[in-house]
């Protein structure tokens, strides 16, 4: 006998994300879904917004990893509630997660929770969180060919931020072509370079990120 | 790798189906993949024996529908087949594109017995 079922596969992640969404936009906080490779500096992009944001808002982490707590250790060692998420071997964060970590954080008394998801270009695009934000970071590092071989990460995010620009003088990094190429992909995303090592766009990002602390904020007086 | 997480869910919706329909066994699932989605049959298809041992959709055959992805220009307007994200519009270069149909990923149909 056959059965139609015509069902979307992803449709249960979907659902949870959506719940996540509404939860945070009814409590006014902003979540940020960081995205990257390993190595391109989310936990170091994470603690410079710990320091210039945290004094004036409340924030909260979620780290994502396949094994270890060495990231959440290092964002508790700055006073900030981390949650610490392995994920046992899977490449990416889903939506049940989150929803299973935001059950331990006070959302009331939050305004941004950032998310730093499992450093990977490829699956973390593919599964909605229920984020109010996406952030990328692309590093000098990696090289400019990035967008050309993951272009779909680039098409979605809100932000793009390319950390390690002090390794400019040392790299093959073709910034023009880099920001010609993101451009071409997604001409809303913001592209920020930043230097987590000397500091170099830290308030461009933070001012970034404070516009999207005000936006949840506004969606729930509205 | 994210397609274990795929095939569990793909697991839920045939097990949950195959009970509403009282069957006794799946015998075929078919799964439709987007072309330009970036899930992969033969990862699903590995996952999907192991997964499904001791359930009523261990042994099913797995039957993928690629859908060819079509798209229509945000700059020009012209409608054409993307065969990457990173795609150009032939008639205009421009990258920005209105994606119609090609990042599809769902079950159209099981048999059972």
């Amino acid at each position: 006998m056959k059965i139609e079922v015509k069902k979307n596969i992803l449709a249960r992640n979907d659902t949870t994300a959506a719940e996540n969404r509404e939860r945070l936009s009814r409590q006014g906080v902003c979540m940020i879904n960081l995205m990257a490779s390993p190595g391109a500096g989310k936990t170091s992009v994470i603690m410079k917004a710990i320091e210039s944001l945290s004094g004036d808002h409340a924030m909260a982490v979620i780290e994502g990893d396949i094994a270890s707590e060495i990231d959440s250790l290092a964002i508790e060692a700055m006073n900030i509630p981390a949650l610490q998420i392995n994920t046992g071997g899977s490449c990416h964060l889903t939506a049940s997660m989150i929803s299973s970590a935001l059950d331990y954080l006070d959302l009331d008394s939050l305004d941004l929770v950032i998310v730093e998801n499992v450093g990977n270009l490829v699956c973390p695009a593919e599964f909605d969180l229920g984020e109010t934000g996406r952030v990328m970071i692309a590093s000098i590092t990696e090289g400019h060919d990035k967008p050309h071989k993951y272009p779909t990460i680039f098409k979605e995010v809100d932000a793009i931020l390319v950390n390690k620009v002090d390794l400019l003088p040392y790299c093959d990094f073709d910034m023009a072509s880099f920001r010609q190429v993101v451009e071409d992909l997604n001409p809303d995303g913001a592209i920020i370079e930043l230097s987590c090592k000397d500091g170099y766009g830290t308030d461009e990002w933070c001012h970034w990120m404070k516009t999207a602390i005000s936006e949840s904020k506004t969606r729930l007086s509205s | 790798m994210h397609e274990y997480a795929i095939t569990e869910s793909i697991l839920e919706i045939v097990q949950t189906e195959a009970s509403q329909a009282g069957a006794i066994r799946v015998d075929e699932v078919k799964v439709v993949i987007g072309e330009l989605s970036s899930f992969a049959g033969s990862s699903i298809e590995f996952y999907f024996e192991e997964l499904s041992h001791g359930t009523v959709a261990e042994g099913a055959r797995l039957v993928f529908e690629e859908l060819e992805a079509n798209a229509i220009c945000c700059s020009c307007g012209s409608g054409f087949r993307p065969r990457n994200a990173f795609y150009s519009c032939p008639e205009c270069g421009s990258r920005l594109f209105d994606l119609k149909q090609g990042q599809e990923l769902y079950i159209d149909s099981i048999e059972v017995t």
